[in-house]
């Protein structure tokens, strides 16, 4: 068998970053403490200009089961810069709390090996196998703070909750290969396009979907969310409602628009159910939360609507807005989870209340904090604004007009928390005037952030355009 | 010039984040610099206005998203002239106004900056997606402006406000979407879709389902009756140069977006719903008018005042004919400079008085005669003096809507007789009568700089009240191409 190496560079360099952690942890000890953080920073950047490498090119290998497409490329572009942005969380959170998160970065990178596999599975086989990879160091990343009780307890919730999803998700994999005599895509596509009402393939479709659900967070499939949320450390959060919600999409971008492609009147009309369910859950249940992280669960399962809607809608338009809708709730995101993590570790609280007069304490955190609110509840001229505008431009274009204005109404309750949060922060006095201070590299990173935030939001071509070839991918 | 008019003040905003909080000296020339700038330019494109031309004029266009059809174009027409002079007017009364406060000033003096170059920007662009993107822009700083700086009941103020014209502003937007994807030429260029939907109209029956998300998403921030409620406690909350920014200009997008919007694109559709939108505004003006003879608080009276005369706006808007239309954009003009005028004078006395019942006061014509005199001539003019422009505007929405709803207009006549009630009354209690020992030390405006404000304002209702033509002649050819 033929293999281009090349096409997998990306891969490797994760590889070769996860190997150096791995012996740099067994033979020195120094490596642990500051080493590994630095070691993970660095990789993290020279991981996305590897991913460049394999920009614009189309083609597959390992026997068709590994495939590297304009999507697959942008997932990875995506995971990359999510990881630059959560290595420096990680070592403002773990710094004081742990005397060698070493390990801790290993875990981290074999995550990040299960991501860049599973966007360029061509196979259930490979796909299952690297989500596997992915989610269970995640478990551990959750449960990562041994001493508290929180932590434990989300990591064992996540842990139960997500075997049951990927059991579901196993066993559906099962019946499609009982029934189609193969686990690779190609070839399950052509028998379900010759047997469109084949029942055992149409009750394989939906337990792997169910399991998908899971990963993103969609009603019914949510529970876990809060609890996960509010117990595991700050930056695992980050990484969850990141990376965990994009990798859940990709995979309902492969599956549904690569694979199952008969399933699309079924899938309108599930998805769009399972949007306004989800939608409306995630930001009624906002509304009453004083614990900042479960809020953000709770806010994270909202978007996770938004970004359904762009499955409902499908074709170009819907793809395309979901993948927009993405990058801009992700560069949100990873910002106020920075926020997050500098006021949890200086103020040492979470609690919503922790807030208080932080626009005197700390204006410059108070400031991008602002920002990033205003560009998740979607306000312009910000990148969330203009997400939210091409989710539910598609909606009305693709016949779902209902769901759109239903979208459209629970952003003026988003607003709601969203402000209320800002109230604390410039409203509200603080009973300590002690100012906080923020790292060098966390305030760079949030300056970088902010600025993308308001550039992507109101130039929005480059990024557009970007979507727009991800998205050839599939059609 | 037009291009610079919303990043000038936006531009100064970011520039002022660099300087240190120590500066207030330099903070306040930079909002007074960048506001008088804006005055400028738009005087002299006022100047350099074509006169009897209905099209619009210094238009300017860059692609911007191709594929979506949105590209950045600015242009004028009468309407939107009218309503950057007006805006000029009173962001830079705003500004002069602006300059009392010390609390934070920095924050302060960034948000309202944001805010002046938002509202620049709904009035001179001439894109619908940009049109949304700067209306729902001035959303960010009004919450914390209220919030932070405001008075009484500010929190609530400020939620209720914000919420409100949110939930409107996403109806609205729902139904541009609907009217984009159903126009079917994949483009948000305005003057692209009124000639595409000239040429081929939509459907009756589709046009009147888009057009009720538009009257009601826009006429919330119009306080449309019953959707005002936010309104006059917002305003109460507020500090005074956001009350002005708000009950001056901002409210006035609401029937601009109608105008340029629902009007320009849905003709039929507005038609269809003209006698229930007529109703209602009349409703408005009474029942807001009533509620304000009841009013003890000088802001609220002020609040409720807005709103009724936002129905003779929108009663205009109802009636359909060139001249009510002309009336009612005169009227946007009149009474965003009144309004203006009106919570400047009320936040003068409130800074040092911190009271702002009616009873509390008397006299002060006496005691702060310049101010006493500016707030006498602001209520005379809202009650539709002669001489004032209110009365020349109004006057016109009257003679335009009558042969459309006689009924309505002799109902809205009575609106006249209870504002006078209420002003007459604030009038006799705020100004003459005892004066009141308490306030013996109160200032009054000495300098020119503390003058000015009030100066510029009332100037302006004068001027234009003795010669309403130097607006309606520039009003009169757009308002006719719309309907025609």
């Amino acid at each position: 068998m033929n293999i281009m190496w090349s096409l997998l560079i990306p891969e490797w360099t994760v590889f070769a970053f996860l190997m150096i952690l791995l012996f740099g942890e067994m033979f020195s000890r120094e490596f642990s403490g500051k080493l590994a953080s630095q070691v993970t920073f660095l990789g993290s950047f020279v991981t996305l200009i590897a991913c460049f490498s394999v920009l614009g090119v189309t083609d597959s290998t390992f026997g068709g089961s590994f495939m590297v497409d304009s999507l697959a490329t942008f997932f990875k572009i995506f995971f990359a810069i999510t990881l630059i942005g959560v290595v420096p969380m990680c070592h403002e959170f773990f710094d004081r709390r742990l005397k060698n998160p070493g390990e801790f970065y290993l875990v981290l990178w074999s995550s990040l090996l299960g991501l860049f596999f599973l966007v360029s599975a061509n196979d259930l086989l490979l796909l299952f196998i690297a989500l596997e990879i992915f989610t269970l160091s995640l478990y551990i990343m959750a449960a990562y703070l041994k001493h508290e009780l929180l932590s434990i307890e989300a990591g064992l919730k996540y842990l139960i909750l997500g075997s049951l999803a990927s059991a579901f998700m196993i066993y559906g994999i099962s019946l499609i290969y009982v029934s189609c005599g193969s686990t690779s895509f190609p070839v399950i596509r052509e028998v379900f396009a010759l047997r469109t009402t084949h029942s055992l393939i149409l009750l394989g479709i939906l337990f792997i979907l169910s399991g998908v659900c899971f990963k993103v967070a969609a009603v019914p499939f949510q529970f876990w969310v809060p609890d996960v949320y509010e117990g595991a450390p700050t930056p695992v959060v980050a990484y969850l409602s990141v990376a965990s919600k994009a990798a859940g999409f990709a995979i309902l971008l492969k599956l549904l628009f690569t694979v199952f492609i008969p399933f699309e009147a079924a899938r309108t009309l599930m998805f769009s159910v399972l949007a306004a369910m989800t939608i409306l859950y995630g930001n009624l249940g906002a509304l009453v939360q004083t614990n900042i992280k479960r809020l953000f669960g709770y806010s994270s399962i909202g978007h996770a609507g938004y970004l359904l809607i762009g499955i409902a809608v499908g074709g170009e338009a819907g793809t395309s807005a979901l993948l927009y809708y993405l990058v801009a709730y992700g560069l949100t995101n990873i910002a106020a989870f920075i926020v997050i993590t500098e006021v949890g570790r200086r103020v040492g609280s979470d609690k919503i209340d922790a807030y208080r007069g932080l626009a005197k304490r700390s204006p410059f955190l108070a400031g991008t904090f602002f920002v990033a609110l205003l560009s998740l509840a979607g306000v312009p001229p910000l990148a969330g604004f203009f997400g939210k505008f091409l989710v539910l431009l598609a909606a009305v274009r693709g016949g779902l007009g209902w769901l759109a204005l239903l979208g459209a109404l629970a952003v003026a309750i988003s607003l709601f928390y969203y402000l209320s949060l800002v109230r604390m922060m410039y409203i509200e006095e603080s009973s300590s005037e002690q100012a906080i201070g923020v790292s060098p590299v966390s305030r760079f990173l949030l300056v970088i952030l902010t600025a993308s935030i308001i550039l992507v939001g109101f130039w929005q071509e480059p990024v557009l355009s970007f979507t727009r070839t991800a998205v050839h991918a599939l059609f | 010039m037009i291009l610079y008019l919303p990043w000038i003040p936006i531009a100064t905003a970011f520039l002022m984040l660099f300087v240190p909080e120590s500066q207030d000296r330099l903070i306040r020339r930079l909002t007074l610099g960048a506001c008088s700038v804006c005055f400028a330019i738009t005087v002299s494109l006022l100047v350099n206005f074509e006169i009897g031309n209905a099209g619009y004029q210094y238009v300017q266009r860059f692609d911007w998203v191709p594929s979506l059809g949105i590209s950045y174009q600015v242009g004028l027409d009468g309407i939107n002239m009218t309503l950057c002079l007006l805006h000029a007017l009173v962001s830079l009364a705003g500004a002069f106004m602006s300059c009392s406060v010390s609390k934070r000033a920095k924050e302060y003096h960034i948000f309202f900056l944001l805010l002046v170059g938002a509202i620049y920007g709904v009035f001179t662009v001439l894109d619908l997606f940009f049109l949304y993107l700067f209306y729902e822009m001035t959303l960010i700083p009004l919450y914390p402006m209220i919030g932070i700086w405001g008075s009484k009941n500010k929190e609530y103020g400020a939620m209720q406000l914000t919420l409100f014209i949110t939930a409107g502003a996403v109806i609205a937007l729902f139904g541009l979407l609907v009217l984009y994807h159903r126009m079917g030429a994949n483009s948000f260029d305005l003057i692209r879709m009124a000639d595409t939907l000239k040429a081929a109209p939509l459907d009756q029956s589709i046009q009147n389902w888009i057009a009720p998300f538009l009257l009601i998403g826009f006429g919330v921030i119009a306080s449309l009756w019953p959707l005002h409620s936010w309104s006059p406690i917002g305003y109460a909350a507020a500090p005074t140069s956001v009350s002005m920014l708000h009950a001056g200009v901002l409210k006035k997008m609401g029937p601009y977006m109608i105008l340029r919007v629902a009007v320009t694109l849905l003709p039929d559709g507005v038609a269809h719903w003209a006698t229930p939108l007529a109703v209602l505004a009349a409703i408005g003006i009474l029942y807001a008018g009533y509620a304000a003879i009841r009013q003890q608080d000088l802001k609220f009276i002020i609040g409720f005042s807005s709103v009724s005369h936002m129905g003779y706006v929108l009663l205009g808007i109802a009636a359909l004919t060139p001249v009510a239309l002309s009336g009612a954009v005169f009227l946007m003009f009149s009474h965003g400079v009144m309004a203006a005028c009106t919570f400047a004078l009320v936040g003068f006395i409130y800074e040092q008085s911190h009271m702002r019942g009616i009873a509390d006061f008397g006299g002060l014509a006496k005691q702060i005669p310049f101010v006493g005199m500016c707030l006498v001539m602001a209520c005379m003019a809202s009650l539709g003096l002669p001489g004032f422009s209110n009365f020349a505007s109004e006057l016109v929405v009257f003679i335009g809507t009558w042969p459309r709803y006689p009924l309505i207009v002799c109902l809205a006549v009575f609106g006249i007789l209870i504002t006078a009630i209420y002003l007459l009354r604030t009038v006799q209690q705020v100004c003459y009568g005892p004066p009141n020992p308490r306030w013996s030390q109160i200032k009054d405006a000495v300098t020119l700089f503390e003058k000015f404000p009030f100066l510029l304002l009332l100037g302006a209702l004068l001027l234009f009240g003795f010669w309403p033509q130097g607006l309606l002649r520039i009003i009169g050819p757009t308002v006719e191409a719309i309907l025609s």
